[in-house]
């Protein structure tokens, strides 16, 4: 999103309330949707659940073109739609609702680069091991992606979107890495988390921040997403702490709706 | 541990020990952990062992070039900047240099490499003088294409040719970032205390080419300079770490800049003059025994020697 749309984005998101009927689109849950999206989509609704907002999440084969910015989940919220966390938490921001305002400036700063750490490791990482790592691109990653085509289209998307993916991989330094290196580099970002996050129960302690929302996004997903290799739910699940975190999120914000 | 290992990175300018970020941020690891490198600076990236610079050899032969691996064999060796880092401090590293990643490095990258008019004039001369000649042609022109080709794939929701709103939005998330790390260096003299660590060195490696280059367009460098506490960091890193680097280059500049000077002067000129007369002189003479002289000797011969009942002028000619 331009920054001048932004801006008059921003100036009539101020005049308007929160409506009831927003909605978050994200791809099809059950078959299509994969850990990245899947992590990404659980983030900006546990945001939107920290907030307050109501959302209802609706589940369409083809979000990801529907996106503005190419990249799931969005949300429609009255006139707008908006993409991504990040757009996200400055669009409810003009509508009055934000979570980081009680932080001073160095713990903004803290809470703005440990948001960049999860992206920059832990998403990156999940994209890795989803379509760099041959036997889960075969068995999962590719199969899942393309369900809601036919042939040949289905090949000719997933080929695609797999070769997108480890172009960009390459093109940011991790061509290289082995799957050992990957999971090496999880452990070193849950290790980082863990170590802020100690024994509070949020990251800034007693109030939920917008970085709640997000590592609780990722390391629920990862959690409790079957994989061809557990291997990276079991780095996640060293850090004591930040499954105490991940079910105690839950737990407060996803009570209802967890059978 | 008998031979010391060997670092090879860019050259330095512009009172930098180095003009490349990858290789600053090794460059200032090394000084901050004390581990004693052989350091080569080069600017042909031909000649590094691994084709790309930075890299290090190590004495076992391996080579290395992400400066994350670089810092982590370093670190085995016992050379450790963060050694007195609490695991909370250690994790603030990988944060901020995350940070860093994400938001600073894209706008730099165009900064130095998408922003025509400081490619041309600054970033494109620099490395084409510094190589040697064949590779000056072309290697110019493949550095940027990686480095554009990063900023595509790591941008990948946008056309890099949307121009104005993109540059706007990196330079955005840059002047964000610089601020949000002023905020937390605050008044200290580094980001942990008393003792530099491989976060500043991280950050030095991405803020001091930006404030030493001499940018034709310098947005992004007006916007740091007005942070005062960056500005001093960078310095103080500099002036405590590389004190001879930046001596070195400031009088190189200043002589360099001297010669440049006299360019319009006397001895160059003259030997120029000279050269291109003598490179006249020599084409004339090239054409003038291709077309005339050396036919007309050939006839000449060839007429003296088809006349072989002519013995006494033949003999003559011998003579001659």
């Amino acid at each position: 999103m331009s920054l001048a749309a932004e801006a008059f984005v921003s100036q009539i998101a101020a005049a308007e309330p929160w409506p009831e009927n927003a909605t978050l689109y994200q791809p099809l849950k059950d078959d299509q949707i994969l850990l990245s999206d899947c992590a990404s989509s659980l983030a900006v609704q546990t945001y939107l659940r920290m907030c307050g907002l109501p959302v209802q999440v609706a589940c369409k084969a083809n979000a990801e073109y529907m996106s503005p910015s190419g990249k799931v989940p969005f949300v429609h919220v009255g006139n707008q739609v908006v993409s991504e966390l990040g757009p996200i938490v400055q669009f409810t921001k003009a509508k009055g609702h934000s979570l980081s305002d009680g932080l001073d400036d160095v713990q903004r700063a803290e809470m703005k680069a440990y948001m960049e750490l999860v992206h920059n490791m832990l998403l990156t990482a999940e994209l890795y091991v989803q379509w760099c790592d041959d036997s889960t691109a075969a068995e999962i990653s590719r199969p899942r992606y393309s369900s809601p085509y036919s042939w040949p289209l289905n090949h000719i998307l997933a080929y695609q979107k797999q070769w997108d993916v480890r172009r960009k991989m390459k093109a940011i330094g991790w061509g290289g890495k082995t799957m050992e290196q990957v999971y090496e580099d999880v452990s070193q970002c849950c290790q980082a988390l863990s170590q802020r996050l100690g024994t509070q129960p949020y990251f800034f302690n007693k109030h939920p921040t917008e970085l709640d929302a997000l590592v609780f996004g990722h390391l629920f997903t990862i959690l409790t997403t079957q994989l061809t290799s557990s291997e990276l739910a079991e780095r996640v699940k060293r850090c004591s702490n930040l499954l105490a975190f991940c079910k105690h999120i839950e737990l407060t914000y996803f009570k209802d709706k967890s059978t | 541990m008998s031979a010391p290992d060997e670092l090879f990175c860019w050259e330095g300018d512009w009172g930098l020990p180095s003009v490349d970020t990858d290789c600053l941020i090794v460059l200032a690891y090394a000084k901050f952990a004390g581990a004693p490198l052989k350091v080569q600076k080069i600017s042909n990236p031909w000649r590094s062992p691994s084709g790309s610079l930075p890299a290090l050899r190590t004495s076992k032969g391996e080579v290395l070039s992400r400066p994350s691996d670089i810092i982590i064999h370093l670190r085995k060796q016992k050379y450790n900047a963060d050694y007195d880092l609490s695991a909370r401090e250690g994790a603030d590293t990988l944060a901020f240099s995350s940070l860093l990643e994400e938001k600073l490095l894209p706008a730099l990258i165009h900064t130095f490499w998408m922003d025509s008019k400081n490619y041309v004039e600054l970033t494109r001369r620099w490395y084409a003088e510094h190589m040697p000649f064949p590779l000056s042609l072309f290697v110019p022109g493949r550095l940027q294409a990686g480095q554009q080709a990063r900023l595509r794939l790591s941008r990948s929701d946008h056309a890099l040719d949307a121009g104005e709103e993109l540059e706007k939005e990196l330079y955005g998330d840059a002047v964000e970032c610089m601020n949000l790390l002023s905020q937390r260096l605050g008044s200290s003299k580094f980001f942990f205390g008393d003792s530099p660590s491989s976060l500043d060195a991280v950050v030095f490696g991405h803020l001091a080419p930006l404030l030493g280059a001499k940018l034709p367009s310098e947005r992004l460098q007006r916007q740091l300079r007005s942070l005062d506490n960056l500005t001093h960091f960078c310095a103080n890193v500099l002036l405590l770490y590389f004190p001879s680097d930046g001596r070195e280059n400031a009088s190189r500049k200043a002589s360099s800049q001297a010669e440049g000077g006299d360019v319009d002067h006397e001895p160059n000129k003259r030997r120029k003059q000279i050269l291109s007369g003598l490179v006249a002189v020599g084409a004339m003479l090239a054409y003038a025994l291709f077309t005339g002289i050396l036919s007309i000797q050939h006839v000449h011969q060839r007429a003296l020697e088809s006349s072989p009942d002519l013995p006494a002028d033949e003999e003559d000619e011998d003579e001659d």
